[in-house]
């Protein structure tokens, strides 16, 4: 039984190529989950009905099918349609929607929570549904939401390594060729849990820390 | 004016407004007094649009509640304050007041600011501008609230029960604002348990009981003894209540 | 000569893919259940070294995806141990850490829910601990549970599809297959997409009537 780590640092440099790949497109893909989120979460709280039942669609599909299922059907459909992505934008592509359903959840969580003797004051005080949405509505909601969203960050970059599937060179690609070349394979995806590991913990501590400002004066 | 006139709401199979009609005029100070569970609150819902009446009208200054346009330009005209203060929470005292005229109104915010605080001030809280609402306390957030509903310059001031969550102390302090409004001429129209405040500062009562209007009289017709008291409704309500 | 439409064979191919997925899943749920509890067994019983290490390992296998756990276990375990592992092996040993990782923060967070003064209520009747798990932190964190592990059992029948990575013929490997030969990705990625959330649904909505059996019982219901 061995284990030797020190065979691997030349190849660091290629993990850490690898890993920046991961932070980018985690990076883009939270973007869109957010955007995407935040429009599938008013959907849901609209009057409208018929919005009300799209958007839980789509929820429910986003989150009843394995991600790696929703990843084959754009990397190998959407060219049959003309669309011609690389792996890298149908892998952000893919992590965004799959991430706004459950960046919606939250956030949807978080409009329910809103006292609604505050809406009713906004109400009352005459501002318009847009004003009330981005003056009352959305502050509030994402401020409870901080912690929530963090966990689905971290569900983002996990998920992420499963864009190795599609040919794409982020941190679990690189290892993957990195551990071909070395033939040391339990070396190489034990560091690279402990990295994913230290980076999760990272962004969760990141999450409270951001949870802790921006409610500083509510408590 | 607000003119209210056969308003009737039911809530399933409960009738929790039966057919009032009721006008207050620019100026005047009304008081609603009445057991719990008369209607009270929900009027003033019905006149802010909160609630949507299911017979009759109510219109403020002419412009229906029930009409979408009408209800914008009624709520212009209106200011509510809330039992349960309502402020936003994450934004400070300062801010809280000045969010409508910006928004609404499309004060400039320099100017927003600067009349905000001296809304502030005059109710003794010009320190406490820049504080969140968490750090405030009951008696200084519906001070806040108050000045909130002023800062819009409304015609009518809705007040629901202002000091219902108050400490006594606090009460007072809240109660000595809200004469001072009305001594300066601002139409307030209020749902209030403080009788004897309603019976210092109120030029008219309106009595609410299961529903129904019972009583709209002068203050001092309300409480005399062959007027208001003469109903044994009322009189039985005003025992229980100043014991 | 390649058959580029699909089949009646194609159809059995999908049943026995969903069939290994589903009989992968039902295993490991089990596996990873029983793992799970015993890890927080552990914690309550605040056994020295152990319940730390379980703690240790639980957070790691949370914080970590799944495919390198496959990796790891399928691609470096044989290479550590000198030992062979075939596919399946391997992601049962895999999926039954990950379910039993989240078990236990499940389970965990149940027992805290229980609250401390009906703990510290059955000390002093002088109930032993274990006594006190069976008959009052238990039954209300089994309770407390129900809802978020009918979560978690959705999610790791989405967890299975990974396996396919490694070479398992489960319901992904077949779409891949079919994918390969057909050349049809909406048709054959919809059909294996709409089977795997009948699955899901199937699984929530027996978790579901589970809870409110379970619920039924606990109501009093008069005298």
């Amino acid at each position: 039984m061995q284990f030797d780590l020190t065979s691997l640092v030349p190849y660091f440099g290629d993990l850490a190529a690898g890993a920046r790949l991961t932070a980018l497109a985690c990076a883009l893909a939270l973007a869109g989950s957010l955007v995407l989120g935040v429009l599938v979460a008013l959907m849901r709280t609209a009057a409208s009905p018929l919005a009300r039942r799209a958007a839980g669609v789509y929820v429910d599909v986003f989150r009843n099918v394995p991600f790696i299922v929703q990843l084959f059907f754009l990397f190998y459909g959407l060219p049959e349609v003309g669309i011609e992505l690389s792996a890298f934008a149908t892998g952000v592509l893919a992590l965004s929607l799959a991430g706004g359903a459950f960046t919606s959840d939250t956030i949807r969580a978080g409009i329910l929570a809103i006292e609604p003797g505050v809406l009713e004051a906004a109400q009352v005080s005459g501002l318009s549904r847009f004003a009330l949405y981005r003056r009352i509505v959305l502050p509030i909601a994402l401020r409870s939401a901080v912690r929530p969203l963090g966990s689905v960050f971290v569900n983002l970059i996990l998920t992420s390594s499963i864009l190795s599937a599609i040919t794409l060179n982020e941190l679990t690609g690189s290892a993957k060729i990195v551990a071909a070349d070395t033939f040391q394979p339990f070396e190489v995806y034990a560091l690279l849990l402990l990295l994913y590991a230290v980076l999760t913990w990272l962004v969760s501590l990141s999450a409270g820390a951001l949870h802790r400002r921006l409610n500083r004066e509510q408590i | 004016m607000i003119h209210i006139e056969g308003a009737t709401k039911r809530f399933g199979a409960n009738t929790i407004l039966d057919g009032i009609d009721l006008r207050v005029a620019p100026g005047e100070v009304v008081s609603i007094l009445g057991p719990s569970g008369s209607g009270k609150s929900t009027l003033i819902r019905c006149i802010n649009g909160l609630e949507r009446l299911d017979g009759g009208f109510i219109s403020v200054d002419g412009h229906r509640v029930d009409d979408p346009k009408g209800l914008q330009l009624a709520r212009r005209c209106s200011g509510t304050v809330f039992q349960l203060f309502n402020l936003y929470p994450h934004m400070t005292a300062l801010q809280n007041v000045t969010l409508a005229p910006i928004e609404v109104l499309k004060t400039p915010r320099a100017r927003a600011e600067q009349e905000g605080r001296e809304l502030l001030a005059s109710v003794g809280l010009a320190e406490r501008a820049d504080t969140y609402p968490a750090q405030l306390s009951g008696g200084q957030r519906q001070r806040v609230g108050i000045c909130r509903a002023l800062a819009m310059k409304p015609r009518y001031l809705l007040l629901d029960e202002v000091t219902s969550a108050l400490d006594p102390e606090m009460t007072g302090e809240v109660l000595a604002i809200l004469a001072r409004l009305a001594a300066g001429g601002t139409t307030m129209l209020f749902v209030t348990h403080e009788i004897e405040f309603a019976r210092q500062i109120s030029q008219r009562i309106v009595f609410l009981d299961g529903g129904k209007l019972v009583a709209d009289l002068s203050t001092a017709r309300f409480f005399a003894a062959d007027g208001g008291l003469a109903q044994p409704r009322i009189a039985q309500f005003l025992s229980k209540m100043t014991k | 000569m390649r058959y580029a439409d699909f089949t009646a064979h194609d159809l059995l191919l999908l049943l026995q893919g969903l069939g290994v997925s589903l009989a992968l899943f039902a295993a490991t749920t089990a596996i990873g259940l029983a793992i799970g509890l015993v890890w927080a067994a552990l914690r309550y019983y605040r056994v020295p070294l152990l319940a730390a290490l379980a703690a240790l390992l639980a957070e790691l296998l949370k914080n970590s995806p799944v495919l390198v756990q496959l990796f790891l276990v399928f691609f470096g375990l044989p290479v550590l141990l000198e030992t062979d592992l075939t596919p399946v092996q391997a992601a049962l040993i895999t999926l039954s850490g990950n379910t039993a990782a989240f078990v236990y923060v499940i389970a965990v967070s149940a027992i805290e829910a229980v609250g401390r003064d009906q703990l510290e209520t059955a000390r002093v009747f002088g109930l032993s601990r274990w006594q006190t798990l069976r008959r009052i932190v238990a039954p209300q964190a089994a309770a407390f549970a129900l809802g978020p592990l009918a979560g978690l059992l959705v999610n790791q029948l989405q967890v299975t599809s990974l396996i396919s990575v490694i070479g398992v013929v489960d319901l992904t490997k077949v779409g891949a297959i079919l994918n390969l030969r057909t050349l049809k990705p909406f048709i054959v990625w919809t059909v294996i997409g709409l089977l795997y959330y009948l699955a899901a649904r199937l699984i929530a909505g027996a978790c579901a009537r589970l809870e409110t059996r379970l619920r039924a019982h606990r109501e009093w219901k008069g005298l």
